[in-house]
């Protein structure tokens, strides 16, 4: 552990880049296990398969060890390293031809589920969750599950703002029409999403 | 009703009803956040909204989260930049300078020849060492294969790679076995023995579990300077 660790994360952070931008292997190693549980949480939700959740963030670090030195302090480094794996995953997942994207939600227009209790609920929600499109259900799994701020995902997605807000309307839409117990009724799309 | 539908033709309503989702993960900035606590004292739509909301976030966070351990796949992150750094340390064949004589083939021929030498010498070099290596040692490791025991180590066990930390302790805990060394790239851990429960014991408890792939006592070290 380097005297970094005692700084705040977001210090930490940045000066663990500025060190691998210099070549310190140390200094990746020390990135790497600081976001390793975060990111392989986020990704085991998408792929049960670790071998694919290690490829991802392998290559993620891959990508900051080559361009840590082309940071330039435009985002915070947190958001700068999950951009890169969110890319990466994106590749990654339509690359996979078994992946459930090949059959959305759009696929079954009738279909809708009426669980009763809250578990079953829950059930049929990651049932829901796997048939969204993978741009619309990152969206959803950046805010709800890593809890990012809709700045933070436009700038980790490289969308626009109204882009975010617009997936993740269309992603509750249609959780909401496949999953009726998650209440509320159908919403028209608002004219002006920005 | 009527109040609902003048909200919802309105624009505040629909800035609102987009900023719920971030509403309910509490990352909005103050002064939106008061807008939206404003709106929906009034609108039963952005209410009903902002219920779905908290139900699919409550959802997505009551799935069970997974815990890897970073070891392994840290050490072939290792690997692949130690290949990527030993390709970018090749020495790279100089550019050719213009030849500046009357006839300018024969240099440019000359240099290429020369840059041909060294690739083939590099080449030649390259099998030399992997040949020697392959001459001295095979390519490969079993967990069985004799290698300087780590101080104290009577068991080694591969777990899957799916097992969670806290799965891992408990098993060693159960089975009295510490961790002396490891993972080895091939996930191999070397175990020693934390009480006095016999070696085949902890062999015992470790193998109920179906998240140990792999557990062997460690055969025993053959004596140096023995005869057959």
């Amino acid at each position: 552990m380097t005297p970094l660790a005692k700084n705040s994360p977001k210090e930490r952070d940045s000066a663990l880049l500025v060190a691998i931008a210099a070549g310190d292997r140390r200094a990746l190693e020390e990135l790497y296990l600081s976001y390793h549980r975060r990111l392989a949480r986020f990704l085991s939700r998408f792929t049960p398969r670790y071998e694919n959740i290690e490829e991802i963030i392998n290559d993620t670090f891959m990508v900051v060890w080559q361009n840590a030195k082309d940071f330039r302090n435009a985002s915070q480094v947190s958001t700068w390293v999950i951009g890169i794996a969110y890319r990466t995953a994106l590749k990654s997942f339509r690359r996979q031809k078994n992946h459930h994207l090949a059959r959305s939600l759009e696929d079954y227009p009738e279909q809708t589920v009426d669980p009763t209790s809250d578990a079953e609920v829950n059930d049929w929600l990651k049932h829901g969750l796997s048939r969204l499109p993978i741009e619309q259900r990152l969206t959803l799994e950046l805010a709800y599950h890593m809890g990012h701020s809709l700045e933070e995902i436009a700038a980790i997605t490289d969308c626009p703002v109204g882009t975010v807000k617009a997936r993740m309307f269309h992603a509750r839409e249609k959780l909401r029409q496949y999953l009726p117990a998650l209440g509320g009724g159908p919403s028209e799309l608002p004219a002006r999403i920005g | 009703m009527t109040h609902n539908r003048r909200f919802e033709n309105s624009a505040e309503h629909q800035e609102v009803c987009a900023l719920l989702p971030w509403y309910v993960n509490d990352t909005l900035a103050d002064t939106e956040r008061q807008k939206v606590d404003a709106h929906l004292g009034g609108c039963a739509v952005c209410r009903d909204d902002l219920a779905v909301h908290k139900r699919i976030l409550e959802g997505i966070n009551a799935q069970p989260a997974l815990d890897y351990m970073p070891v392994a796949s840290l050490k072939r992150l290792q690997a692949r930049l130690d290949v990527a750094q030993a390709q970018t340390a090749l020495p790279p064949i100089p550019p050719l300078e213009p030849s500046r004589s009357d006839a300018p083939w024969p240099g440019w021929m000359a240099a290429s020849i020369a840059a041909m030498a060294v690739a083939i010498g590099l080449l030649a070099a390259d099998r030399w060492v992997q040949f020697e290596v392959r001459a001295t040692k095979p390519n490969y490791q079993t967990v069985t294969t004799s290698i300087p025991r780590p101080q104290g180590e009577v068991i080694r066990a591969v777990f899957s790679p799916n097992i969670t930390l806290v799965e891992l302790q408990t098993i060693l805990d159960e089975a009295q076995l510490k961790i002396v060394s490891g993972p080895t790239e091939a996930g191999v851990y070397s175990l020693a023995s934390n009480s006095t429960l016999t070696v085949r014991s902890s062999l015992a408890l470790l193998r109920q579990h179906s998240t140990v792939r792999f557990a062997e006592e460690t055969l025993a070290e053959p004596e140096s300077g023995n005869s057959p």
